[in-house]
């Protein structure tokens, strides 16, 4: 196929699923609305005190709307988002867009320091049991990591913070940037984000590292692996030449599955590690009942894993002309 | 991957360095469990901006309290002296003169005015509009602009309905820069900006706001309200778990922690010499709230009748006696806690009861519990547990989730009750639904706390109309409680109506609307390297701008 060709290709697979991604938001979105007007209490009632009188509440109540019919909230709403309006935080009274835009980037960085430390243990991981076929090593690296894969981000945090926070002293145990720092450098921020990302990052390492090493697997005995063996070449350079690029488009395809449980990890991780992110956001919004904050992270949260899954998807059609021809 | 190795190392050698960070200004750390919602105090619900406002906004009057008396005791702020007039049913502000905003403006009694007239305002709907309730009405209508009269610029006058205890308390409100607020309309004030860029009065400034990370305050030096805080800065760092809290202080990279657990303060106490814990008799108490009347008629068409297990007093003190307060109160706090009888605070010296107290309410008497649920005829099934008309006396308890105490108090209440053949199931409920359904008297039961205000007035919780005080949660409903609470509530001097807070405590004692457990000290954890503060019944920060270092900045403990 001609780089022309290939272009269009790309282009047509990717309106396909961006056509695809706003029914998908749009359902998201409609669940969430109706699922979080279930809960008991409102944002008006929760915070105040016996003190406070009811017309207060009232007058809060009024102010939002929360008063009117549920399919009138829901239908202003969805138009007032269509415009851009996310409306107004309850609990942080500003607006759901300026939150977002404060905290999203806090999180997009330390979802791409968890991908990136994913990605290098699990190719690290794989590295090693390529090279020491049927080894002992191998074999506990990959059943290691079945064990690895099982235990919560959340828990694994605690362990860390115990051991190189508190126990060895090297490195803190929460927030983005040291207290009360004049100067917000870049080795600052690094200190404050290798415990989360780790913490987050070693499940979904250790699913990746068995997702490539299947590949690999398969790949051992395969005949151009056994040409180039004859020609002499270092197992290092078979598997940088021959085996991540054969597994790269499947490889790619499980970082894209991998982005929305990498997302599922930040709620709990951030919170452990008062990393001021969307995980956390989300939880003190559900805690509080402040909807618009609730409608907007959620809407936030299903575009990142929308997008991380497209994106992945067209490196995978990139790479593998299979996969476009088949979508 | 040699690459990332070299990364990793880099940054904790760079830590290991960094961290060490030694300073000689006059700096305080202290660490917070939630952020600061906004810096306007017509609005601002959560503790750590309640006292950052009270620290930016100083009202007319301070407050200290009299442990001794057990009285709150008012001081000077805004207000340099103030004065009792027209038979007590006002007082005559002289205020400080000189005093400036942070953008230059001088602080004058138009601002007391203006700032009263947005708490009064039903279309700003500020968290504090109780305070003006009692404010002189004209024609029955309540006009803020006459009831705080501007005398001059230095003077302002509060005139009330009639003298009661809070006078000085609802006055002391944090007042607001008039000029800033005037051309904002009442209806906007709630999202607008001036919210996160305060122009204040108070010993300290705001410096930044990191949000859901650190609030640094600065002082200053500008202020006469009333003097610029001795630290160049007070630093609010969020710190959301509380493990990470209490390590943090360990090794101090923050100097004060409040709401410590009794473990750790035992920990702290023992292994770490740089820390001083303080353990205030606290305003907080933990209790069974017993549904007094039927749920479903209640939520279905307001209707109150007796609920079918708690509608009895007698049961509810059975039910009371069954429980060891006092083994609960001295596993679970040792010494920071002690066990309650009644809604009002050992705090209030002047209106505790004491002799009740001397008991500790209804002694554990698990036989005289059993006689008293017999007396009611409840008796044993063939399973152990009681029955009466074919109803069996078992239900569950409500606990709100993500509290430790109360998940192990109420495994043990659960055994204690089991042991008088009463079956209790417990179920973990997130906060907002707890405390939604709970509001709706959907709940046979449930275990929760309430902290008591600063002044006696605790019309709120147990005055009998459940549509107007709802907050009534157990839905008692005693006529002579309202007359109690009502004229307590018009006496000039509150200490004046100690024999009726002595008869309140009695029939609550009596009737048991719930079983209160204990009253929980708040315990602060403090780096000795702080000197100045005051911390309290009024809180953690109360009169911050006083505090002062005694040595270097918070990491230097922490250098390795």
């Amino acid at each position: 196929m001609t780089p022309v060709g290939t272009a269009s290709a790309l282009a047509r697979f990717a309106a396909a699923r961006i056509l695809l991604a706003i029914p998908t938001l749009f359902g998201l979105a409609t669940i969430v609305f109706f699922l979080s007007r279930l809960f008991p209490g409102d944002p008006a009632t929760l915070h105040l005190a016996p003190s406070v009188p009811p017309a207060v509440a009232e007058s809060i109540r009024t102010q939002f709307g929360l008063d009117r019919p549920l399919a009138e909230q829901y239908f202003s709403w969805l138009w007032a988002v269509l415009r851009g309006d996310f409306g107004f935080s309850f609990s942080h009274h500003v607006g759901v867009r300026e939150v977002l835009v404060r905290t999203f980037p806090n999180t997009l960085l330390l979802g791409l320091a968890t991908l990136a430390v994913e990605i290098a243990i699990a190719i690290a991981l794989v590295y090693v049991a390529f090279i020491r076929p049927g080894k002992p090593v191998e074999r506990l690296l990959m059943n290691g990591t079945l064990v690895v894969y099982a235990l919560p981000s959340f828990w694994i945090g605690i362990l860390l913070i115990a051991t190189f926070a508190y126990g060895l002293g090297l490195l803190p145990s929460s927030q983005m940037y040291t207290s009360a720092s004049a100067e917000r450098s870049i080795g600052d921020l690094l200190q404050h984000l290798i415990l989360p990302a780790t913490a987050i990052a070693l499940p979904g390492a250790a699913a990746l590292a068995r997702y490539l090493q299947s590949g690999s697997t398969s790949l051992l005995h395969s005949d151009h692996l056994v040409a180039a063996r004859s020609m002499g070449l270092s197992e290092g350079r078979i598997f940088r030449s021959y085996v991540l690029p054969n597994a790269a488009a499947s490889f790619v395809g499980a970082i894209g599955v991998e982005i929305g449980v990498l997302f599922a990890g930040v709620v709990t991780t951030e919170v452990l590690f008062s990393w001021p992110g969307m995980g956390r956001l989300t939880v003190s919004a559900i805690l509080a009942r402040d909807y618009p904050l609730i409608l907007g992270c959620t809407l936030l949260a299903g575009a990142v894993v929308v997008v991380g899954n497209l994106v992945a998807d067209l490196i995978a059609a990139f790479i593998d002309p299979r996969i476009r021809t088949r979508s | 991957m040699r690459i990332l190795a070299s990364v990793l190392l880099s940054c904790m050698l760079v830590s290991c360095s960094g961290r060490d960070r030694t300073t000689d200004m006059q700096e305080v750390v202290v660490a917070v469990e939630g952020d600061v919602d906004t810096f306007n105090p017509l609005f601002a619900e959560e503790i750590t901006a309640g006292e950052i406002n009270d620290l930016l906004f100083p009202g007319l009057v301070g407050s200290d309290f009299d442990e001794t008396t057990g009285k709150l005791e008012y001081t000077p702020l805004l207000a340099r002296s103030w004065e009792f007039i027209n038979d007590g049913r006002g007082v005559l502000f002289h205020l400080v003169t000189g005093s400036l905003w942070s953008d230059g403006k001088p602080v004058t009694a138009r601002d007391v005015q203006h700032s009263y007239i947005l708490y009064a305002d039903h279309e700003v709907g500020s968290i504090r509009q109780s305070a003006v309730s009692e404010l002189r009405r004209t024609a029955g209508h309540l006009d803020v602009a006459r009831s705080v009269e501007v005398w001059n610029d230095s003077t302002v006058i509060f005139h009330f309905e009639h003298p009661y205890p809070g006078q000085l308390f609802d006055a002391g409100l944090p007042i607001l820069p008039a000029h800033v607020f005037t051309p904002i309309a009442p209806a906007e004030l709630r999202t607008h900006a001036i919210n996160r860029i305060p122009v204040s009065s108070g010993p300290f400034l705001l410096a930044s706001w990191q949000p859901m990370q650190e609030v640094i305050l600065t002082t200053n030096p500008a202020c006469r309200i009333p003097a610029p805080a001795r630290l160049q800065r007070l630093v609010f760092k969020v710190v959301t778990d509380y493990r990470s809290r209490v390590q943090q202080l360990k090794s101090g990279e923050v100097d004060i922690v409040s709401g410590l657990r009794p473990e750790d303060a035992g920990q702290l106490d023992a292994e770490a010499p740089h820390i001083r814990v303080i353990s205030t008799a606290g305003r907080d108490y933990d209790f069974i709230g017993w549904n007094n009347i039927d749920p479903d008629a209640y939520t279905s068409n307001k209707a109150v009748i007796p609920h079918r297990l708690f509608g009895s007093a007698t049961v509810r003190r059975a039910l009371t006696m069954a429980i060891d307060r006092q083994e609960l109160t001295s596993a679970y706090l040792g010494d920071h806690g002690q066990v309650a009888f009644g809604g009002v605070s050992p705090l209030f010296r002047w209106a505790y009861h004491d002799s009740l107290a001397a008991t500790g309410g209804l002694p554990f008497d698990r036989r005289r519990a059993q006689a008293l649920l017999e007396q009611e005829g409840w008796r044993p099934g063939n399973d152990g547990v009681r029955a009466r008309n074919g109803v069996r006396f078992e239900f569950t308890l409500k606990v709100p989730a993500g509290n430790q105490l109360r998940s192990v108090v109420a495994t043990a209440v659960q055994q204690y009750l089991k042991d008088v053949g009463v079956r209790m199931k417990i179920e973990m409920v997130e906060r907002g639904t707890f405390w939604g359904e709970v509001m709706e008297r959907k709940y046979d039961a449930w275990l929760a706390g309430f902290s008591v205000p600063l002044q006696m007035q605790l019309e709120d919780l147990w005055r009998s109309d459940l549509e107007a005080y709802p907050f009534n949660l157990t839905g008692f409903r005693n006529s002579r409680v309202d007359t109690i609470l009502a004229a307590t509530r018009r006496l000039a001097d509150e200490t004046a109506g100690r024999s009726l807070w002595r008869e309140f405590q009695l029939i609550v004692h009596h009737e048991q609307p719930c079983t209160f457990l204990f009253w929980i000290n708040n315990i602060v954890g403090m780096n000795t390297r702080v000197g100045g503060t005051d911390i309290g019944v009024l809180g953690t920060t109360h009169r911050a701008w006083e505090w002062h270092v005694n040595g270097r900045g918070p990491k230097a403990i922490a250098a390795r």
